[in-house]
C-alpha cells in the first residue's frame, strides 16, 4: 500500500483529489499548509507527497527542505505552468517531479506510479531498462531499438541513462549538465545539441519526439514505459 | 506707468521728441517765471544778467521736461527776451545790428543748454524704462519657472509677456507629424511657410515684420516655435527676444517632460492593471479549472469505485467551479473595459441598498450559513457609478468577507450619507487583519496568514475591487475590528448621486 500525503490550501482540490486517489488504491492523508504538512510527514511517514507550490505560510522550497530532512518520500510538486523558476527551485531542493495545473487524474496517477517505481528501483539497482522498442543495458552500456543495436557516444549514453533512471519524471537541465559535462553551469546549448543527437538516433521522427520529451524551461523527461 | 514707457525698442526710441503732460506743464511754468523774473532783473540790473536768468530757465526746463521742453523753453525765452528786454521794448523789432549779435548768441546758448539738459533727462528716463522692463522680465521668468504644465506657460505668455512685448504670442509644439498650436494667441496669418523656413534654417530666429519666429530648442533638439506678431509701438529688440525665447524654451521643455512623466505614470498604472489581469487569468482560473478537470476525469476513470455521495460531490464541485470561472470572466471583461477608458455615460444613479441586495443574492450560494445584516440601511442613498463595476466591487468584497468569516458568523453591511460621498461598510467576524497589514490587503496576492485550515481565495479579489473603486472615483480601505471586537471592515467611499426620492 502506498501512502500519499496531499498538501494543498484549496479545499475544493483536496475534496476531489482525496476520494480520487483512494479510488485509485492509495492510502491518502491531507494537509492544508506547510506547517501541518511537515507535522503529517512526521506522523504518518508517507511514501509520496503531492505538494502545491502556492501555500499560504511557506514557499515550496522551504517545505521540501523541511520534508527532505525527515523523510525519503517522493515529492511531486503541483504548480501552474508559468512558475518555471519555482519548479526548478523545487526540483533542485529535492522534489522528484511536477504536475502542471490543471491536470487530469490519469496524468497525476501516471506521475505517481513513475515516482513510486523509481523509489523502488533505487533500492534494487536495475541492470536494464525497457520501454516499448527501447532497451538499455546499463552494465554493457548498450542500447537497442527494436533489437537493432544503436551506437551512442559516451556522453549520449550518460544522458540517456540519467533520463532512464528517472523514466517518466522530469530531469532538470542542471542535473543533465552535471551528468554530461560535470558542471551545472555548462552551456545548455551543448545539452540541446546532444538531446538532438539522441532523438535522431532513437526517435522514429526526431521532429516529433515521443521518447525524449521537452519540459519547457525546466528539463527533459523520458516517456514512461507502457 | 505712463503709456510710452512700455514702447518695445529701447535703442530706436532714443531722443524722440515726445512731450508728456508733465513736461508741458513744467515748460509753461518755466516760461511764465522767466517772463516775470527776466523783466524784473532787466529793470533793476542789466540785460546780461537777465540773459543768464533766461539761460538758467531753459536748463531747468530741459532737466525737468527733457529735450523737447528745453527747445520750447529756448524758443519762448528768445521771444520773451526780444519782446521785453531788448530795445525797443514791448516789440519784436530789433533796433540795431549791434543788438542782433547778443540775441543770436543767446539763442544758440539756450538751444545747446536745452539739448544737453534734455539729453540728460532722456537718458535717466531710459534707465528708468530699462529698470521697469527688467522687473517685468523678472516677473515673467518667475511665472515661466513655476509653470509646471504647458497650459501654465501659455497663461504666463498671455497675462505677462503680451503686455510687456506689445505683441501677440503664439506657442507651437513640434510633434513628429508637424506643429501643434498651443496658444494663447491665434494668428490669422498663414505661418506654415514661416515655421518651415525657421525649422530648416541654422539661425534660431526668423524676422518677417510684423512676425518674429523664435525656435525653441530643448536639450534633445527643437521642441517648438514661439511666434510673435507685433501689434505696433515700434519694432522689438531682437537680442531681448532671443533671451526671452531661451527662457520660454527651458520652461517649455520642463513642462513637456513633466507631462510625459504623468503620461508614463498613467501608462504604468494601466500596465499594472493589465499585469493583475494576466495574473488573475493564470492564478484565479487555474484552481477551479484544476478542480473541474480532476473531478471530471476522476468520474470517468473511477466511475465504479466512487460511492454515490462522492460522485454527487464531484458533480457539485464541477458546477460550483464553473460558476466561479464565470465570475472571474466577468471581472476580466470589466477590467479590460476599464483599460479602454472610463466612459462617463456608463455612470448611473444606483441605490446602494438595492445594489447590496443584488450582490448578496449573487454570493449567497457560497455563503453557507453566514448571516447578512443590512438592518437600518437608508434605501434613499444612491451613488453615481457604473452598475457592472459597482456590483463586482460589492461581490469581490463580500466574497472576501465570506472567505475569512467562518460559517455561522455575521457579515454586517452599512451605508452612510457623507454629503458628497457615500460610505459603504462591509464588516465580518473573521480572524481580522494585523494592523500593519491593513494597507497590504489590497495588494495582489496578499493573503492573511493563518494556521488553521480554511478556504482560500486567490488574493486578487480586493486588489480588483480597489482597481474598480478607483476607476469609479472612489476610495477603499480596510479597518479593524469588523463586527464586535474581531474581524475586518472594508470601507468603500463613492461619489454620492443625491437622494433617490422615497417611493
Amino acid at each position: 500500500m502506498t501512502n500519499i500525503l496531499i498538501v494543498d490550501d484549496e479545499p475544493s482540490l483536496i475534496a476531489v483529489l482525496e476520494p480520487s486517489l483512494r479510488a485509485a488504491g492509495y492510502v491518502v492523508a491531507t494537509a492544508c499548509d506547510g506547517e501541518s504538512a511537515v507535522a503529517a510527514v512526521r506522523r504518518i511517514d508517507p511514501d509520496l507527497i503531492l505538494l502545491d507550490l502556492g501555500l499560504p505560510d511557506m514557499d515550496g522550497k522551504t517545505v521540501i527542505g523541511a520534508v527532505r530532512a525527515i523523510s525519503a518520500a517522493s515529492v511531486i510538486v503541483v504548480s501552474a505552468r508559468h512558475q518555471e523558476s519555482e519548479k526548478i527551485a523545487a526540483l533542485d531542493e529535492g522534489a522528484d517531479d511536477y504536475v502542471n495545473k490543471p491536470f487530469e487524474i490519469g496524468e497525476l496517477t501516471a506521475r505517481i506510479r513513475a515516482a513510486v517505481r523509481r523509489r523502488a528501483s533505487v533500492r534494487v539497482k536495475p541492470r536494464t531498462y525497457r520501454s516499448g522498442p527501447l532497451l538499455i543495458d546499463f552494465d554493457a552500456r548498450s542500447v537497442r531499438i527494436e533489437e537493432e543495436p544503436i551506437r551512442l557516444s559516451r556522453k549520449e549514453f550518460d544522458l540517456l541513462q540519467a533520463l532512464a533512471i528517472s523514466a517518466g519524471q522530469v530531469v532538470t537541465h542542471k542535473r543533465l549538465l552535471e551528468v554530461g559535462w560535470g558542471s551545472a553551469s555548462a552551456d545548455s546549448q551543448y545539452l540541446r545539441v546532444y538531446i538532438g543527437y539522441l532523438r535522431q538516433k532513437l526517435e522514429e521522427d526526431s521532429t516529433d519526439p515521443r521518447l525524449i520529451l521537452t519540459e519547457p524551461g525546466v528539463g527533459y523527461r523520458l516517456a514512461p514505459p507502457g | 506707468m505712463s503709456s510710452h514707457m512700455i514702447t518695445p525698442d529701447l535703442a530706436s526710441r532714443g531722443f524722440k521728441l515726445s512731450l508728456t503732460r508733465q513736461g508741458l506743464a513744467s515748460t509753461a511754468t518755466v516760461i511764465l517765471v522767466l517772463a516775470l523774473v527776466g523783466n524784473l532783473v532787466a529793470t533793476h540790473y542789466d540785460e546780461v544778467t537777465a540773459a543768464l536768468v533766461f539761460m538758467l530757465g531753459v536748463t531747468v526746463a530741459g532737466a525737468v521736461g527733457g529735450l523737447s521742453s528745453a527747445l520750447i523753453a529756448a524758443a519762448a525765452a528768445f521771444l520773451i527776451f526780444n519782446f521785453f528786454i531788448t530795445q525797443p521794448a514791448f516789440s519784436f523789432r530789433l533796433g540795431t545790428e549791434r543788438d542782433l549779435a547778443p540775441l543770436f548768441i543767446f539763442n544758440l546758448c539756450a538751444i545747446v543748454t536745452g539739448i544737453l539738459a534734455g539729453r540728460l533727462r532722456d537718458r535717466s528716463e531710459l534707465a528708468k524704462l530699462g529698470n521697469a522692463r527688467l522687473t517685468n522680465l523678472l516677473r515673467l521668468s518667475r511665472a515661466l519657472q513655476s509653470a509646471g504644465r504647458v497650459t501654465d506657460i501659455t497663461a504666463a505668455l498671455a497675462s505677462i509677456a503680451e503686455p510687456i512685448l506689445n505683441a501677440r504670442l503664439t506657442l507651437f509644439r513640434l510633434r513628429p507629424g508637424g506643429v501643434e498650436w498651443l496658444g494663447p494667441a491665434d494668428t490669422a496669418r498663414d505661418v506654415g511657410a514661416l515655421l518651415t523656413t525657421l525649422l530648416a534654417s541654422d539661425d534660431g530666429m526668423l524676422v518677417d515684420r510684423p512676425l518674429v519666429a523664435i525656435r525653441l530648442d530643448g536639450s534633445e533638439g527643437t521642441i517648438g516655435v514661439l511666434l510673435l506678431e507685433e501689434t505696433g509701438a515700434g519694432p522689438m529688440d531682437l537680442y531681448l527676444l532671443r533671451t526671452f525665447g531661451g527662457s520660454v524654451s527651458v520652461a517649455f521643455e520642463r513642462a513637456i517632460l513633466s507631462e510625459q512623466n504623468a503620461e508614463r505614470r498613467a501608462l504604468l498604472k494601466a500596465e499594472e492593471l493589465k499585469t493583475a489581469l494576466l495574473n488573475s487569468v493564470s492564478h484565479d482560473f487555474r484552481t477551479p479549472l484544476t478542480a473541474i478537470s480532476a473531478s471530471a476525469s476522476s468520474l470517468r476513470i473511477y466511475r465504479d469505485k466512487l460511492d454515490v455521495e462522492t460522485f454527487d460531490q464531484f458533480l457539485r464541485q464541477i458546477v460550483d467551479d464553473c460558476e466561479r470561472l464565470n465570475r472571474y470572466t466577468s471581472n476580466l471583461l470589466e477590467m479590460s473595459k476599464l483599460e479602454v477608458g472610463d466612459d462617463p455615460a456608463s455612470l448611473q444613479t444606483l441605490g446602494v441598498a438595492d445594489m447590496i441586495g443584488v450582490a448578496i443574492q449573487r454570493v449567497r450560494p457560497r455563503a453557507g450559513s453566514r448571516h447578512f445584516e443590512t438592518a437600518g440601511m437608508d434605501a434613499r442613498i444612491a451613488v453615481s457609478a457604473n452598475p457592472a463595476l459597482f456590483e463586482l466591487v460589492l461581490i469581490n468584497v463580500l466574497d472576501n468577507a465570506i472567505l475569512y468569516g467562518p460559517d455561522g458568523t455575521r457579515i454586517v453591511l452599512s451605508a452612510e450619507d457623507l454629503g458628497d460621498r457615500c460610505r459603504i461598510g462591509i464588516a465580518d467576524e473573521g480572524c481580522g487583519i494585523p494592523e500593519d497589514d491593513l494597507v497590504r490587503v489590497f495588494e495582489r496576492f496578499y493573503r492573511v496568514r493563518r494556521s488553521e485550515a480554511s478556504p482560500r481565495g486567490s488574493g486578487l479579489g480586493l486588489a480588483i475591487a480597489r482597481g474598480f473603486v478607483e476607476a469609479l472615483g472612489g476610495s477603499i480601505e480596510a479597518q479593524t475590528p469588523g463586527v464586535g471586537n474581531g474581524g475586518t471592515k472594508i470601507v468603500i467611499e463613492l461619489p454620492i448621486a443625491g437622494a433617490v426620492p422615497a417611493s
